[in-house]
């Protein structure tokens, strides 16, 4: 086994691949609940910006904050069966900033997913067996019914460790985070609405640009207090909508 | 990090095919003929709606809480194969909720002849055809068709109306298999369902003296048989080549 490590903008660029087995493709980022919940189709570029520059930097200040806490994390502390104390934090300041409960289901299944990359890929890194042993400890008194530990990790929480194992800088880590939410976007919008594929390309690198003016800001969130509190109240409630529907493509 | 897998988890078994073949049906068929001995789970993957996990929870085969339905983001394909994560967490899940399951079915959502499930997610599958899809399907092959643990031919009671030969659509699967196990079904004929069941517990009695081991139906590609002089020949499944005799064992 080679000690080379790929640079950090490669594995950036890994996250970002649809591609990635992680279980992303059967999310939408909440357009499919925008778009049942009434949302005009032509609506959607702004809609885009509109999450640029609010709950996808709610999430990119956590996976900031995660990162920034675990960089040096050392072996887990404490016993192997209790959560870790940092990422609970993470994990609440996060929950706080996400009232639906439908959006942190869906992305603790995303965290779930993530986690398997994580640990496939990063199988040696501190932050990634700290957050990992948080996931087995959070999910251990379960039964039927709740499939998803209250306690698990976020996939904003997975991001943030493998932004320590990988060496990401804060403000990729913030930029990956707008992108990712903007794309898983348009590849659903083409599956939900009849378009010229092209479009909503175009429609990502707005967001992206205009998030731009917030990242530096994103970026230098240092404790779970500082992770941006920017909600969306509309796709909240279309999300609690949509986990009640029986004919959806995307599970959130 | 200690997995804390059961040392014995459950047979996990695909179901694949075409849409329209019975593939829920199937599913209830074994639910019904083997639920008095097995404690089985069933996942599965509808493209637009849960109908399929309602049909199977209205058969009343099984505790409804036993049956889940993952979304695929309207691409079944990649949920079987190129990222199995949804289903894979799925199957965790059931596998935990309902400790010691013997066998989780995990249904594919109906999709082309090229479909089949990656050993990454299942121990073994099964592949449906019907009758009524057309005699000729057999014969066409595919990956599934030719190399998946069984193929079932279900229907075989709509024969007559649709003036399909069972025997001969039998024979041309089997030539497809090179000897693989054909079951060719109806859930009315009590003796099919007996060879459907034979099988199965056959598997599961394989499984769990460790020696089944998952195969990978894979794409089609070309491949090289050698013979015994030496010599050999180079074919695709794909060009329909029948004329090629495999009366020797091989692997793929």
């Amino acid at each position: 086994m080679t000690s080379l490590s790929p640079h950090s903008a490669t594995v950036a660029l890994l996250l970002a691949d649809a591609r990635l087995p992680g279980g992303g493709h059967a999310h939408s980022a909440s357009l499919e609940p925008a778009l049942r919940g009434g949302m005009p189709p032509a609506d959607v570029p702004a809609w885009m910006i509109g999450r640029a520059t609010t709950v996808s930097l709610v999430e990119a200040g956590t996976a900031v904050v995660t990162a920034r806490l675990l960089a040096d994390a050392g072996p887990a502390a404490g016993s192997v069966d209790a959560p870790d104390d940092r990422v609970d934090a993470l994990v609440r300041a996060w929950a706080a900033r996400t009232p639906s409960p439908a959006l942190r289901d869906a992305s603790r299944l995303l965290g779930r997913g993530y986690l398997r990359v994580a640990r496939a890929l990063w199988p040696h890194s501190a932050a990634v067996r700290v957050v990992a042993r948080h996931d087995a400890a959070s999910r251990r008194p379960q039964g039927p019914g709740r499939p998803h530990g209250a306690g698990a990790p976020p996939r904003a929480v997975v991001l943030g460790a493998i932004a320590a194992a990988a060496g990401l800088a804060p403000a990729d880590v913030v930029r990956l985070t707008v992108y990712d939410d903007a794309q898983t976007a348009a590849s659903a919008l083409l599956k939900l609405e009849p378009l010229d594929p092209l479009a909503p390309a175009r429609w990502v690198l707005d967001a992206c640009a205009a998030a731009e003016e917030h990242v530096l800001r994103v970026a230098a969130c240092a404790t779970p207090e500082d992770i941006p509190s920017s909600g969306a109240p509309l796709t909240e409630g279309w999300a609690e909508a949509h986990a009640l529907t029986t004919q959806r493509l995307f599970r959130a | 990090m200690p997995e804390t897998t059961p040392p014995a988890r459950a047979l996990r078994l695909g179901v694949a095919g075409p849409v329209g073949v019975g593939k829920s049906s199937l599913i209830a068929t074994v639910c019904r003929a083997l639920a008095d001995e097995l404690a089985i789970g069933v996942i599965t993957n509808d493209i637009y709606t849960d109908e399929d996990a309602r049909f199977l929870r209205s058969a009343g085969v099984l505790d409804p809480e036993r049956i889940r339905a993952v979304e695929t983001g309207a691409c079944p394909h990649t949920a079987i194969r190129d990222d199995v994560t949804a289903n894979l967490l799925a199957a965790e899940d059931l596998e935990r909720d309902f400790d010691p399951l013997d066998l989780v079915i995990i249904e594919s959502g109906g999709d082309n002849l090229t479909a089949t499930f990656s050993p990454a997610l299942v121990d073994a599958q099964i592949f449906v055809l019907d009758v009524a899809g057309g005699g000729d399907v057999a014969r066409k092959g595919g990956p599934g068709i030719g190399r998946a643990d069984l193929l079932v031919v279900n229907k075989t009671d709509l024969a007559p109306y649709v003036g399909v030969d069972v025997e001969q659509m039998v024979a041309d699967a089997s030539a497809a298999r090179e000897g693989r196990a054909v079951v060719a079904l109806s859930r009315t004929d009590d003796a099919s369902v007996a060879a459907l069941r034979a099988w199965l517990l056959g598997v599961l009695e394989r499984f769990r003296d460790g020696e089944h081991v998952a195969q990978d139906p894979g794409p089609m590609a070309p491949h090289f048989h050698a013979d015994e002089e030496g010599g050999g020949v180079l074919h695709s499944h794909a060009d329909g080549d029948e004329a090629h005799a495999h009366e020797h064992a091989h692997t793929h």
